[in-house]
């Protein structure tokens, strides 16, 4: 009687989950498929060849010429710029955090990069464009800093605190014992770090990685502040100080004003299916990356549970080089002219070299102190951009900040009176949109990592998700826009936007969850299996709890981007100022980042204003990054293997 | 579970949904609450948010709200009816002409477009064709116009601006911009990159213009005419263009009675006082 109440009940619980990773699933190919529609009348009325190899993009001429040829080549340039600034120092970071600092500092140190996350994109864009561009300019000499060099330099420290904070966990989460059995046979510290641990959480530092691009590459608010926009090609190719347009900067700039509907309109969403495949590049290149570090490591393939198959890892890496050579054709066919074999040359060699010395991990040996010293400044350089930045924010917003500034509605366009009802508004979105998007988000990821036979469609599933990561956050506004407000007529409401952020942050959620969870060792499931417990209560009693500090993070980093995104929301559900607060979800509200949107752009003389707006969203997110920071720390302390 | 790991959860759902009942305090009766909505440029965005403030505080039971996200925003939902009103800072399209045949424009003011650089720059006028040479990469460097042997950094507005299409239209002559210009999305950024640029120059609208910038006069014949709300009036300067308010079959009722307050002598003046030109 007992057990079969026990069975019942193990397989509803397998069916919700198989149900919340259904909907998670739903909702992902559900954008990809409206992505997909709107950007085809572009790709049927001006031909794919011909928006991909033209090089120029003057959509509004005569006649309108729709050539991405420069915007590709800057998306890629300003991606490989911030990777090669963001990977090596975050997995430094992680590798100090989780191995090297005082385990009295990790859950400081790992909550300040953390915060770094918090920061509103807006933020970073000003403070790129006032601070950094500013600097470049003079420091090089240059009649403009706004460059290459500042877009890859902003992306990369906008995706450190992803990169860092899911490669700790999954870097904490190698057990004990490998550790201990690598020590106990005479490998040194830095032996083991680089022989057993890494490589042990290399399928976590791989999913860091592409979450991290993922929020590079999908970036609009702040790299559209920084590059310049000119949709030229850098000459030389190598000139890190030109100006350079990206993809999500095109977006994000002509987006809000084109006539839907237009060829222009179409144009841009054939830009975002682009882009979405790049990621899909890109994507598919980390998971060659590790394929082949996987190989190195584990010459046998001895892990059962490893995150790739060993027939799918020969797929996989076919893709990948298949990819390359795509890459390669694509660049030797559209710079076939006068200067184009050099140029492309060059691109391809840069890129050639990343892999390179990704695939061969140079590091020579016997090396400890030097290495240790490398990984200790990356974590320094990590605090020092942090407290720059903090600094900056702070030391211009305290000067805003009064008891009516905080507890007031706003007057004279935001330039008097306070941001009450921005303050409220953002915590009812910020708060919606993680009831809206953890239960489906935690049950997905468990389901894929725990449920989920590894085959075609679960590959298919975790790249459809991690895609939807680094689709710009503009695309899910307009998505919003068109569906949430338009179609299902919420209007412009509370509801429609908490959907809207909800969905953005689905796929960071699933897939540190997944992560998380994969992380524990196979050995506790088999012996919680062993003395008779189901498969849900291993899960509930046995998995989840040591998953879930990893689980938390990925909320955390899941709030931090849904307070700060202004794209997402300012379609759907804010109003500059509003009299009254939102009394139903289907009232619009006022939000912390678009008020500060508005402010810095549109409305003159409110600058004052604006940096207090920045810094309550900063504290904002701060306490509640403080409150799940403390419940990490009490599941850290309490759960080790 | 560890139970002193749920007081920070209890914590954060306490304060959550303080924050939702908080909302449902001091606003009294709303049965009598008349909503007015409103979407679109936020160029036009500052007029219409002073004037709804003011008309707020004539109107107890009005309640205004106004949300931007760029003129085909405003378009759209104003075509589809999602909102009352919807802001344009360009003319229709004609795709948008004949989605939407119903949609009514109605003019509330126009903006003059200044030229501005650098405190640093010595130059101080230009002419129109001057401004076509800059914009067009015939002028790559200051000392051509008689200034400083600096690099011309030419910053602009994005190509789905209407700042820049009346631009192109007026002072282009529909020629294309010069590849290395920088694009901006708002008047806000292009003044911050002038501020922080030696060589930049670039266009806003006249509410920018403060201290911090230099504002360039334009020759117009042998007259240097200064880009001044009255200058744009009485027709001497000659860059500016229209800001529009679209209504879905003619505005009624509330909407009518709100666009006739901004249209009002007192609604002139709020247009002015934002550094707009009255029409």
């Amino acid at each position: 009687m007992r057990g079969s109440r026990h069975k019942s009940a193990e397989r509803i619980i397998e069916k919700l989950l198989l149900a919340s990773a259904t909907i998670a699933v739903i909702i992902v190919f559900f954008i990809i498929l409206y992505l997909f529609r709107d950007a085809y009348p572009a790709f049927k009325e001006v031909g794919l060849v011909k928006i991909l190899t033209g090089m120029k993009w003057n959509p509004v001429g005569e006649p309108p010429s729709y050539g991405a040829y420069p915007l590709v080549v800057g998306t890629v340039l300003v991606t490989l710029g911030a990777m090669a600034f963001s990977i090596p120092l975050g997995i430094g970071s992680a590798i100090f955090i989780s191995e090297i600092a005082p385990s009295r500092l990790k859950p400081g140190f790992k909550f300040l990069t953390e915060l770094l996350s918090g920061i509103p994109s807006v933020v970073y864009g000003f403070f790129g464009l006032v601070v950094m561009t500013t600097w470049l300019r003079i420091t090089f000499n240059q009649p403009t800093g706004e460059s290459w060099l500042a877009g890859s330099i902003l992306l990369g420290i906008m995706a450190l605190p992803t990169i860092i904070s899911v490669s700790e966990d999954a870097i904490s989460s190698v057990p004990t014992d490998y550790k201990e059995a690598s020590l106990a046979v005479g490998a040194t510290k830095w032996q083991t770090i680089r022989n057993v641990v890494v490589p042990s959480a290399l399928s976590g530092i791989t999913a860091a990685i592409i979450l991290g691009i993922g929020r590079a590459i999908g970036e609009t608010m702040a790299v559209m502040m920084v590059t310049g926009n000119a949709a030229v090609l850098p000459e030389p190719i190598t000139n890190v100080f030109s100006p350079i347009r990206t993809i999500t900067g095109t977006l994000g700039i002509e987006m809000g004003e084109v006539a839907v509907g237009s060829s222009h309109y179409h144009a841009l969403f054939a830009l975002a299916v682009i882009l979405f495949v790049i990621v899909l590049l890109v994507n598919s290149s980390a998971l060659g990356v590790l394929m082949k570090l996987n190989e190195k490591f584990n010459p046998t393939e001895k892990k059962s549970r490893g995150w790739i198959p060993r027939a799918a890892a020969s797929l996989l890496r076919r893709a990948f080089w298949g990819a390359i050579v795509v890459v390669i054709l694509y660049f030797a066919y559209c710079r076939s002219g006068v200067r184009g074999s050099l140029e492309a040359g060059l691109v391809l060699a840069f890129f050639s070299v990343f892999v390179i010395i990704l695939a061969h991990h140079p590091f020579p040996r016997h090396e400890q102190t030097a290495f240790f010293a490398a990984i200790s400044g990356s974590a320094v350089v990590v605090l020092i951009l942090l407290g720059v930045i903090l600094y900056y924010i702070v030391s211009k917003g305290i000067p805003a900040i009064s008891w009516e500034f905080l507890t007031q509605p706003p007057r004279d366009l935001g330039r008097g009176g306070g941001i009450f009802p921005a303050i409220v508004g953002t915590l009812y979105l910020i708060g919606g949109a993680m009831l809206i998007a953890v239960p489906p988000g935690v049950g997905a990821g468990i389901y894929l990592s725990e449920y989920a036979r590894e085959g075609k469609i679960t590959r298919l599933i975790r790249a459809g998700i991690d895609n939807l990561n680094g689709t710009p956050s503009i695309v899910f506004g307009l998505f919003g826009f068109a569906f949430l407000v338009l179609y299902l007529n919420f209007g412009i409401s509370l509801l429609a936007g908490m959907i809207t952020l909800g969905v953005m942050v689905l796929p960071t959620i699933v897939r540190t969850t997944e992560e998380a969870v994969k992380s524990v060792p196979q050995s506790l499931r088999e012996a919680s299996l062993a003395v008779g417990a189901t498969k849900w209560q291993t899960i509930r009693n046995v998995v989840v709890p040591p998953a879930a500090p990893g689980v938390i993070t990925g909320i955390i980093l899941s709030v931090g981007r849904a307070a700060g995104e202004t794209a997402p929301i300012m379609f759907t559900a804010t109003v500059f100022s509003q009299r009254f607060l939102p009394h139903s979800p289907l009232d619009p509200v006022m939000a912390l980042p678009y008020h500060l949107f508005v402010l810095t752009t549109s409305i003159p003389n409110s600058i004052q204003n604006a940096y207090g707006t920045a810094l309550v969203l900063l504290v904002v997110v701060l306490l509640i990054y403080a409150a799940a920071a403390m419940i990490r720390f009490r599941y850290r302390r309490t759960v080790r293997w | 579970m560890n139970l002193k790991a749920v007081i920070p959860v209890a914590v954060i759902v306490v304060v959550i949904i303080g924050a939702y009942t908080g909302g449902l305090f001091g606003t009294g009766d709303r049965s009598e609450i008349q909503t007015l909505s409103v979407q679109g440029s936020t160029t036009v965005l500052p007029i219409v948010q002073k004037a709804a403030e003011r008309y707020m505080d004539l109107h107890a039971t009005v309640n205004i709200q106004i949300s931007g996200g760029g003129s085909s925003v405003g378009v759209k939902s104003a075509g589809e009816g999602t909102v009352d009103i919807g802001m344009a800072s360009r003319e229709l399209k004609d795709a948008e002409k004949n989605e939407y045949p119903d949609l009514k424009v109605i003019t509330i003011a126009r903006d003059g477009i200044a030229l501005i650089v650098n405190l640093s720059n010595p130059i101080s006028g230009v002419t129109v064709e001057e401004v076509k040479g800059i914009y067009d990469g015939t002028y790559t460097n200051w000392s051509e116009l008689g200034g400083d042997d600096v690099d011309i950094v030419v910053v602009g507005r994005d190509s789905a601006s209407g700042t820049r299409e009346f631009f192109w239209e007026h002072v282009m002559k529909k020629e294309d911009f010069v590849a290395g210009m920088l694009e901006k999305n708002s008047n806000g950024a292009v003044k911050q990159t002038i501020i922080q640029t030696p060589g930049a120059v670039g266009y806003v609208g006249l509410g920018y213009i403060d201290s911090t910038i230099k504002v360039l006069t334009v020759k117009v014949g042998d007259e240097e005419v200064e880009p001044t709300i009255e200058n744009v009036k009485n027709g001497s300067y000659p860059i500016s263009r229209n800001l529009y308010l679209l209504v879905k079959g003619g505005p009624e009722g509330l909407a009518k009675d709100f666009i006739d307050f901004i249209l009002s002598d007192e609604g002139q003046s709020i247009v002015q006082e934002e550094g707009f030109v009255p029409v």
